[in-house]
């Protein structure tokens, strides 16, 4: 891959995903690209890219796309928002919703395992939650809904006791089970695009996607958070992610890593 | 609490030799046994805070060796991942009833391992 296809590859990446490809990633690219090249018929990532640069097809940019954002999740991942959920958020939220269910969003879930992982965690105490669990990434969503995961992934952040109380072996692999399989909803979505419906959340999880976006397309993404959390809502950022000025919207909570809720002057649709 | 000592019984030398250098990477001091009658004449001199424990091994298997172990002075203490090619539901779960404290399934690797220690609480999360 030359320099320029490099270039190119940034500025796509940015443009529709708002996903900041550094530049210590061309090895990587190149890699990821390789088996779309085979896939589709090219001699090697040079000439898919240089088909593509000429004639922009929406499917192939998307694939393209998808292969070079970063994937990388685990089961119970950080283990203090799980944590914290468990012992503080869901039974507040419990005790504040009565009557309703808990509406929790796994905003950039990947291949599901942090969506599962809050499932879990549901319906290990018997709080009702309803779980929306997105990404931009198609192939990452039929992966989560799936719910298979190889022998490395079922054991990354997952004990052997929870493992069997949750999936099952199929193949070679670890299905979820159908009590779990039911309890989240996936789909396909841009973080940056408009919300299309009113839908709010108590709690969302966006962790380690900020910290891969564009500086410029942040604030973007923090605004839709917090069009889509109730004013009385938690939000999880990843363990390392830190706000730096993109919003006031949102502040951080005291002693508890990767947990905000609104500021006082995001609170303005309560009125 | 402070872990410090790990030992790997396993009757491969390779898995043994991949075990260590995880497990050595994590800050464990690591001693390494060929099967459970080793380990267990291991464990009555010098009681390991961590063992990695495959199943089948000549001699004597690991499931005889880690009710051996629950049973001796100070055998309870030590955390216990049991570390097999065995991944049926019900053989894992006869581990766990067994008294390991985990369960590995090989192939495995240092994410694995170190996540698998920290949720035993052998390492800090």
């Amino acid at each position: 891959m030359t320099p320029e296809d490099f270039d190119k590859l940034q500025s796509l990446l940015a443009t529709r995903a708002g996903y900041r490809l550094s530049r210590d990633r061309i090895h990587l690219a190149e890699h990821r690209l390789g088996p779309i090249a085979r896939r589709e018929g090219y001699a090697n990532v040079e000439a898919l890219l240089s088909n593509l640069w000429a004639n922009p097809v929406a499917s192939l940019a998307w694939s393209v796309i998808e292969a070079l954002l970063n994937a990388e999740t685990w089961f119970r991942r950080d283990r203090i928002p799980f944590r914290i959920l468990e012992s503080e958020l869901l039974p507040a939220l419990s005790k504040a919703r009565p009557d309703g269910r808990i509406k929790i969003w796994s905003a950039g879930c990947s291949t599901g395992q942090e969506a599962w992982s809050i499932a879990m965690t549901g319906l290990e105490l018997g709080v009702p939650v309803e779980l929306v669990a997105t990404d931009l990434s198609q192939r990452a969503i039929e992966k989560a809904r799936s719910g298979l995961y190889t022998g490395f992934e079922i054991q990354r952040g997952l004990t052997a006791k929870t493992m069997l109380r949750w999936f099952e072996p199929m193949d070679d692999q670890w299905m979820v089970k159908a009590e779990l399989a039911d309890a989240v909803r996936f789909g396909r979505a841009n973080l940056l695009d408009e919300p299309t419906d009113d839908a709010r959340f108590d709690v969302i999880f966006c962790r380690n996607v900020l910290s891969d976006m564009e500086p410029t397309r942040r604030a973007r993404l923090l605004d839709g958070l917090e069009r889509r959390l109730v004013d009385d809502g938690c939000l999880f950022l990843g363990a390392e992610e830190k706000l730096e000025g993109e919003t006031v919207a949102f502040r951080a909570v005291n002693g508890r890593r990767g947990l905000y809720v609104k500021a006082p002057s995001a609170l303005r649709r309560a009125a | 609490m402070d872990f410090r000592t790990c030992l790997i019984v396993d009757d491969s030398r390779i898995i043994r030799k991949v075990a260590r250098r995880i497990v050595e990477g994590l800050g464990y001091e690591v001693d390494e046994a060929a099967d459970g009658a080793e380990a267990f004449a291991y464990c009555t001199g010098a009681m390991p805070d961590v063992l990695l424990v495959d199943w089948n091994m000549p001699v004597m298997d690991g499931i005889t060796f880690l009710r051996r172990l629950r049973a001796m002075p100070g055998g309870k203490r030590p955390k216990v991942l049991f570390c097999t090619i065995e991944t049926r539901p019900e053989r894992i779960a006869e581990a766990l009833a067994a008294g390991a404290d985990d369960y590995v399934m090989k192939p495995f690797d240092g994410e694995i391992l170190q996540s698998k220690l920290t949720e035993v609480g052998a390492i800090a999360a």
